[in-house]
C-alpha cells in the first residue's frame, strides 16, 4: 500500500514537472535570430520593418543586442574562436563588414539560402556583406541664403564661403575621399586630398563633435555650405530645417549600411531568413521613407515624395564605394592625420 | 593571539572580504588586462595583435599631439579645481555655520542638480552658449554684438565647474562641521579678528579635507568625457574624450589602453603631488 502511495506521489509529481513549464513559460517561437545592432531609429525601424512583419509570421523572434558598433566588431573578433556565436546578424557599416570578411569571421553570402541577394545591384554587392541602406555624400546648402549653391567640392575653397562650411568632424575620413575625388576621380588619392583638405580648414571649416548638430547650425546661419550625407539632408528637411542637398559634379562616395552572418551564428537558418527579410521591397521602402536611405535593391522603386527628394539627378553622377581593402589599412593613419593637422590645427 | 582579538580579525574578515574579493574581481583585474592590452600591437583587421612592445607609450611621449592633450587637460582640471576652492570655500562655511531652520533646504538646493544628469546639464550650457542661444541673444540686444563662447576652453570650464561644485561643496561642508565652533570663539577672545581666527586656525584645521575636497574635484575633471566632447567641440582635446576615440572610431584598443594608463598614472601622480606640497603639519593623518 505504501509503495503503492509513493508510486502515486511520484507519477503526480512527474507530471506537474512536465505540464508546469508549460504553464509557466512564455510561447516561444520555433527559431530565435540575434540581431547585434545600434539602437535608437534604426533598431525600432527594424522592428517595424522587418522583425514584426515578416519574421514573427514565419516563426522568427527577433532578439535586438543594441550596441556600438566597435564593440560589435570586437565582439565578433573575440568569439571567433568559439563553435556558437552569440549574433546570428551582426549590423556594421561597410568598412567594419569588409574587415570582418576579410578576417574571415563572417559567412559568404549564397542567393540559394537568402534569394533577395539576386536583386542587390553590382555596385552594392560583396562576397559576405549585404547591404541594406545606402546614401551619398552631397554637398548641402541653405536655400534660404545660398541662390548660386556649390557644384563641387572645389567650390568649397571659395573665399566667398569663408567661415560659412561646416562639416562633422567624425566624418573626416569620407571628407577626405570627397576631396580625393574631386583632385584626381579618385577617392584612395589621399595625398592630393590632403592639402585641399589643409585649404579647406584654413577657409574657416566649422566641425560639428556630431551628425546631428550641422541641422541647426544651417538654421542660425553659422554656416551655408557642408557635405553631409544625402540621408540627412532628408531628414532634416522633413524636420522643417532649411538643407538642400546637391550632388557634387565630380561623383560621390557612398556610406553602405548593412549586415553580415557570423559563421559561428547560433541559428544560421535564421539568420538567412532575416537577411532575405530585410531585402524585401516593402522593408526597404520603410527604411528609404523614414530614414531617406536608398534602397539597395533593384525591385523596390520608391513613389511619391520620397522618391522626388531622394532622385539622382540626370546626368547620373558616378557613384563610388571606397576601395576597402586599401582604406581598412590606412584609415587610422589618416584619421591620425586628420585629428593632428585639421581638428587640433 | 587571544579569543577577543581572533573573533575580531574573523568579523573584520567577513566584513571586508565580499568588497575586497568585489574589488579585485571587478577594478584590479580588468585593468591588468587593460594594462596587457596596452603592450599589445594595433591591427587594423585584427584589432590587436598580442606583443610585449612600449610602442604606444613611446607614440604618445614623442609626439607633440599627444603631450599637448595631457597638458589642456591638467591645465583645465586645475582651473576647475581652483575656481570651485575658490566659489565652493565661502558657501561651505556659511553652510556650515548656518542655525537656520532652512539649512536643510539650501542643502538639498546644492544637492538637487545631482539629480540630472551631467549630459542633461551640459546641453543646458549648450542652449546658453550656442549661436542664436540666451547669452547670444542678450548680448546682441545690449549692442556687444556676437557672443561666441560655444566650442571653447572656457565653455568646457565653466560646464565642469557646475557639475563638480555641488561635490565640492559638501566635501568642504562636511570638513568644517568637524571644526568646534569654540576654537573661533576662543580666537576672537584672545583679540583675533573674524578673518584672522580663519586663516591662523580654521583654515588650517581645514587644511586636510580642503585638500581631499579639491582632489575630489581634480580627479572628476581629470577623467571629464561629456562636458568636453559637447561644450569643446572637435578642435578641443582633453584626455577621457581620446580615449573613447581610440578605441572607438580607430579601433586602435591597444593605443587606447595605454591613453587610458597615462592618464591614470598622471591623476595618481599630481594628487600624491598636492600632498607632498601641503605643510606635513597639516596633511591628514599626521
Amino acid at each position: 500500500m505504501d509503495k503503492l502511495t509513493v508510486s502515486r506521489r511520484v507519477v503526480l509529481g512527474a507530471a506537474a514537472a512536465l505540464t508546469t513549464p508549460a504553464v509557466i513559460r512564455p510561447a516561444r517561437a520555433a527559431e530565435r535570430c540575434v540581431v547585434g545592432t545600434w539602437g535608437g531609429d534604426y533598431a525600432r525601424l527594424l522592428r517595424e520593418n522587418i522583425d514584426d512583419p515578416i519574421l514573427k509570421p514565419q516563426g522568427v523572434e527577433v532578439v535586438q543586442d543594441i550596441g556600438d558598433e566597435s564593440p560589435r566588431f570586437a565582439k565578433l573578433n573575440a568569439q571567433k574562436m568559439l563553435p556558437r556565436g552569440t549574433m546570428d546578424i551582426a549590423c556594421f557599416g561597410a568598412p567594419n563588414g569588409f574587415r570582418a570578411g576579410q578576417a574571415g569571421l563572417t559567412e559568404k553570402l549564397d542567393a540559394a539560402k537568402a534569394p533577395n541577394l539576386r536583386h542587390i545591384p553590382d555596385f552594392l554587392a560583396s562576397e559576405s556583406f549585404v547591404p541594406h541602406i545606402y546614401s551619398a555624400q552631397v554637398i548641402a546648402y541653405n536655400p534660404q541664403t545660398v541662390t548660386d549653391p556649390p557644384q563641387s567640392f572645389g567650390d568649397l575653397l571659395d573665399p566667398k564661403w569663408k567661415g560659412k562650411v561646416g562639416v562633422v568632424a567624425t566624418a573626416g575620413f569620407w571628407l577626405m575621399m570627397a576631396a580625393g575625388i574631386y583632385a584626381s576621380g579618385n577617392p584612395d588619392d589621399f595625398d592630393k586630398a590632403k592639402p585641399l583638405i589643409l585649404k579647406l580648414n584654413d577657409n574657416g571649416l566649422h566641425l560639428y563633435p556630431e551628425t546631428d548638430n550641422l541641422a541647426p547650425a544651417f538654421k542660425s546661419g553659422e554656416i551655408e555650405v557642408g557635405m553631409i550625407w544625402r540621408a540627412r539632408t532628408v531628414m532634416w528637411q522633413n524636420a522643417g530645417f532649411p538643407v538642400e542637398g546637391r550632388y557634387p559634379k565630380e561623383g560621390a562616395i557612398l556610406y553602405v549600411s548593412g549586415m553580415s552572418v557570423p559563421k559561428n551564428a547560433p541559428d544560421k537558418d535564421a539568420a538567412w531568413k532575416y537577411v532575405n527579410a530585410l531585402l524585401e521591397p516593402s522593408a526597404q521602402r520603410g527604411f528609404a521613407e523614414h530614414m531617406g536611405y536608398l534602397p539597395t535593391v533593384d525591385d523596390a522603386p520608391l513613389t511619391g515624395k520620397i522618391a522626388q527628394q531622394l532622385a539622382i539627378p540626370e546626368p547620373r553622377p558616378k557613384l563610388q564605394q571606397p576601395n576597402y581593402a586599401y582604406t581598412t589599412k590606412v584609415q587610422a593613419e589618416m584619421q591620425d592625420w586628420w585629428d593632428k593637422n585639421v581638428q587640433h590645427a | 593571539m587571544p579569543e577577543s582579538e581572533q573573533r575580531q580579525a574573523g568579523t573584520a574578515l567577513v566584513l571586508l572580504g565580499p568588497a575586497t574579493l568585489l574589488m579585485v574581481v571587478m577594478l584590479l583585474g580588468p585593468l591588468a588586462l587593460l594594462a596587457r592590452f596596452s603592450l599589445n600591437r594595433f591591427d587594423p583587421t585584427e584589432i590587436m595583435v598580442a606583443a610585449l612592445t612600449p610602442e604606444n607609450y613611446a607614440r604618445f611621449f614623442t609626439d607633440p599631439f599627444y603631450r599637448d592633450v595631457l597638458v589642456t587637460t591638467v591645465r583645465v582640471s586645475v582651473i576647475v579645481t581652483i575656481a570651485c576652492l575658490i566659489f565652493g570655500l565661502p558657501m561651505a562655511w556659511r553652510l556650515a555655520r548656518s542655525t537656520s531652520r532652512l539649512k536643510s533646504v539650501w542643502l538639498t538646493l546644492i544637492i538637487l542638480p545631482l539629480f540630472i544628469g551631467a549630459v542633461t546639464r551640459t546641453s543646458g550650457w549648450m542652449i546658453l552658449f550656442a549661436r542664436g542661444g540666451m547669452l547670444d541673444i542678450v548680448g546682441r540686444l545690449f549692442g556687444a554684438g556676437r557672443v561666441d563662447v560655444m566650442f571653447t576652453e572656457n565653455a568646457v570650464i565653466a560646464g565642469i565647474v557646475s557639475i563638480n561644485l555641488p561635490f565640492t561643496i559638501l566635501a568642504l561642508q562636511s570638513v568644517f562641521e568637524g571644526i568646534d565652533p569654540r576654537l573661533q570663539e576662543a580666537a576672537a577672545s584672545m583679540g583675533a579678528t573674524p578673518a584672522r581666527a580663519f586663516r591662523r586656525v580654521i583654515f588650517p584645521l581645514a587644511l586636510p579635507g580642503v585638500l581631499i575636497a579639491a582632489v575630489l574635484c581634480f580627479i572628476l575633471c581629470m577623467n571629464a568625457f561629456a562636458t568636453p566632447v559637447l561644450l569643446g567641440g572637435p578642435r578641443f582635446h582633453m584626455m577621457a574624450p581620446l580615449i573613447y576615440w581610440e578605441f572607438t572610431n580607430n579601433n586602435n584598443w591597444a593605443f587606447a589602453a595605454a591613453l587610458a594608463f597615462i592618464l591614470m598614472a598622471t591623476t595618481l601622480g599630481l594628487t600624491g603631488l598636492a600632498n607632498v606640497v601641503i605643510p606635513r603639519r597639516y596633511r591628514v593623518g599626521r
